[in-house]
């Protein structure tokens, strides 16, 4: 299953489209569930993500703070593992004892998530010292929110990063809200790619609700990194449709919320590929019925698989 | 005169040193300031110099053996052709400069 | 009187043992590496790293900032990827800036992903009081042993810092290894040959029959001095030296505690929550009650104070006291 999501994710072809489908069709599956537990979605962020991960290489590595559903599946990760993961299921790619915050599959390419506020900074920056130790031309990204850009780690970690010239990719998703604090309210520089130009990094701010945008600054990037130039900082300024968390409180009136969800990257793309001449009803029809197809069976094999023994609670300790 | 070198309390907390390098042999003149041995600590080197003119007659440690501070690690004498006694612990303590490097 | 089957020994400096499991290390496994604060040309603070960068270039004895958080955490991180990094934090106290690193990742990431991944990452750090002053004098290990996933070693002589360094630089998950600043001028005898000294294994650094004191690090030699004195007096001390604090070998203990009956537990560290507590703790389930007590700092932080520092901190009469206490004689 994994396999075709790492079809190419070029422009003018439907695969980068499909995966914002899937992505936003499974996390509104999940939010559904009576048992969906706590989750953090990406609905109207998945340019950012499908983007950035369109300039992946099979050799490259992607960590990602708590909201990583969206990012996982665009890696690659198989819907099938990482819905049972987010179920807690033995099948998933954690053995369900990771969840959401944890996920990780390294083989695909998702390093992981881990569930501290930037938290997975500065081990980001360690693996990617890994990478280029082995010196097989392989980049780390490390993606994360305006609500860790006030965190130390990041400036720790920037700093460390520039100094040895670390095969680093720091992409800051600036959905502009840290669950109620506005960024302007949070941070003080006046973008926050300002970050990374302060410590000598090449940085951009860009549009995160167009996947092509994206795409063509990731690529542009990656090869800046795997020309040996050292870490890049990428701003994508995106929106976030719904609250920060599935128990978090809507904090933004229904106005606008009306014009942030007319934003939508999804629409946006498919505008394009009909413009184009690319897609047609028929397609598009037959698109729906494929991303609903995947992302049923994802929840249907979580259902049907068993959750962990309780004797795991002492297995992989370590 | 007869006058033995021993291991100086040049830093504070070290109790033994490791002979580091000689730097006269027995029989060398000695003057002031002369640099005669290097002893190792922990963390620094010592730099044991001559505080007071003389021969240098018999070396009792070699480079790589350890001795506790106040231990002998040399004769000296006044004079080239002094018998030499049989045991050290009786000589008088020779004058000497040190340096931590 | 020679005897072929005893290890061959060479004395030297315990920054010297230090360096020489390093050295070992490094040339054995080319994904061990070393970073921190002045590790490069000047060979560590303590001169512990003394010839590593000039034999194994800047590439593998990295120089870092004062930045002990991204420090610890991109050892963490290059050690999930694959490598083997020795991270040196000159400071005990210091770690604390890298806790998340270390502790919310580097110690979970085992189980949190279910067995995918594991990050075998050794923190070398120094603890102690030695005129320092307040936030340069901590001995938090007994922090440490409580986190799941999180390996800790302390040990005594210039053998045990060599064998102990080189278990944890094999070992497949994170370690800290603790050593004290008041070790470093002691010099002792150091296994020739290759030599790993395996985690969760106390030794009996000196048999006795009345009293069993259980210590670690700096304090087994004050133990030691307490024991001698001790002898005198016709009171017979059975010291152990912990080495490994997590695993803790308390089969050990106990069989000890079952021979004299009864226990003096001793650290540098605070006694709340402390090392002596698991000790006792472990020894009471193993082998059910027998009489305790505990020996530590004074609960207060450790000042630079001439006077006051060694007066919050255990020393030989202070243990001899709170043996006579314990055994009622």
């Amino acid at each position: 299953m994994s396999s075709s999501f790492r079809s190419h994710m070029e422009n003018n072809s439907i695969a980068p489209l499909r995966m914002m489908m899937v992505i936003r069709a499974f996390e509104t599956a999940l939010a559904k569930r009576r048992d969906h537990g706590f989750q953090l979605l990406s609905t109207g962020e998945e340019a950012v993500a499908v983007g950035l991960c369109s300039a992946l290489d099979e050799k490259d590595q992607l960590l990602t703070g708590g909201r990583s559903i969206g990012p996982a599946l665009a890696r690659g990760v198989d819907p099938n593992r990482l819905a049972a993961e987010l179920l807690g299921k033995a099948t998933g790619t954690n053995r369900g004892k990771g969840g959401r915050g944890h996920l990780a599959d390294h083989g695909s390419g998702f390093f992981g998530a881990h569930a501290v506020v930037g938290g997975n900074i500065s081990i980001a920056a360690g693996v990617a010292l890994a990478k280029k130790m082995e010196g097989k031309g392989a980049f780390v990204t490390v993606l994360f929110g305006d609500g860790a850009s006030g965190a130390g780690s990041l400036h720790e970690t920037l700093n460390m990063a520039a100094t040895w010239k670390l095969p680093l990719l720091f992409v800051c998703n600036n959905n502009q809200l840290s669950v109620s604090t506005a960024r302007a309210d949070a941070l003080a520089p006046k973008r926050l790619s300002d970050l990374g130009t302060s410590f000598g990094l090449p940085s951009r701010t860009i549009d995160g609700m167009d996947f092509e945008i994206v795409a063509e600054a990731a690529r542009t990037a990656a090869q800046t990194i795997r020309d040996g130039q050292g870490p890049v900082f990428l701003e994508c300024i995106s929106k976030r449709f719904a609250a920060h968390s599935t128990t978090a409180r809507e904090t933004r009136k229904a106005e606008e919320l009306a014009e942030i969800r007319a934003q939508c990257p999804i629409q946006r793309q498919m505008a394009r590929l009909r413009d184009s001449g690319i897609l047609n009803a028929a397609a598009e029809e037959a698109l729906e019925k494929e991303v609903e197809t995947i992302v049923s069976e994802a929840f249907a094999f979580a259902d049907s698989s068993p959750y962990p023994h309780p004797a795991e609670v002492l297995t992989d300790v370590g | 005169m007869i006058y033995q070198l021993t291991v100086p309390a040049a830093v504070p907390g070290v109790e033994e040193i490791r002979i580091l390098e000689w730097h006269k042999e027995p029989g060398s003149a000695i003057e002031v300031g002369d640099l005669v041995v290097e002893l190792e600590t922990h963390k620094a080197v010592i730099e044991v110099r001559a505080g007071q003119a003389g021969v240098l007659r018999q070396i009792l440690a070699q480079p790589g053996d350890w001795r506790t501070i106040g231990l002998p690690l040399a004769l000296f004498s006044s004079e080239a052709n002094e018998a030499l006694p049989d045991e050290a612990s009786g000589a008088e303590a020779m004058q000497v400069e040190f340096e931590v490097i | 009187m020679s005897d072929d089957t005893a290890p061959k020994m060479k004395r030297m400096f315990f920054r010297e043992a230090i360096a020489k499991a390093v050295r070992e290390e490094m040339t054995s496994d080319p994904r061990v590496f070393v970073m921190g604060q002045d590790v490069g040309a000047f060979g560590g603070s303590y001169r512990e790293f003394d010839g590593l960068y000039a034999e194994f270039g800047a590439d593998r004895v990295r120089d870092t900032p004062v930045a002990e958080a991204a420090t610890i955490g991109i050892g963490v991180g290059a050690a999930a990827a694959g490598y083997r990094p020795l991270v040196s934090i000159t400071y005990m106290d210091f770690m604390m800036l890298g806790f998340d690193a270390l502790i919310n990742y580097g110690a979970k990431l085992r189980f949190k992903t279910g067995g995918q991944l594991t990050a075998p990452v050794v923190i070398k750090t120094t603890a102690g009081a030695l005129g320092q002053g307040v936030a340069h004098s901590q001995c938090i290990e007994s922090w440490l042993m409580s986190v799941p996933g999180l390996k800790v070693v302390a040990p005594s002589t210039p053998a045990d810092a060599y064998g102990l360094l080189k278990a944890a630089l094999r070992a497949d998950g994170p370690v800290v290894y603790i050593d004290h600043k008041r070790l470093f001028p002691i010099p002792g005898d150091v296994p020739i040959e290759e030599t790993v000294f395996p985690f969760g294994q106390a030794i009996i650094r000196r048999a006795g029959l009345d009293v069993t004191i259980t210590s670690h690090s700096y304090m087994v030699r004050v133990a030691m001095e307490a024991a001698q004195k001790l002898e005198q007096e016709g009171i017979s001390c059975e010291v152990i030296d912990l080495r490994s604090l997590a695993p803790l070998d308390i089969k050990t203990v106990a069989a000890s505690v079952g021979r004299t009956g009864a226990l003096l537990t001793l650290e540098e560290g605070q006694t709340t929550c402390g090392v002596g507590v698991e000790v006792a703790a472990q020894v009471y389930e193993s082998l059910g009650a027998r009489p305790w007590a505990r020996l530590g700092a004074q609960r207060a932080p450790v000042s630079s104070n001439p006077v006051l520092e060694p007066a919050s901190l255990p020393d030989a009469a202070k243990v001899i006291q709170a043996a006579h206490r314990l055994l009622c004689r």
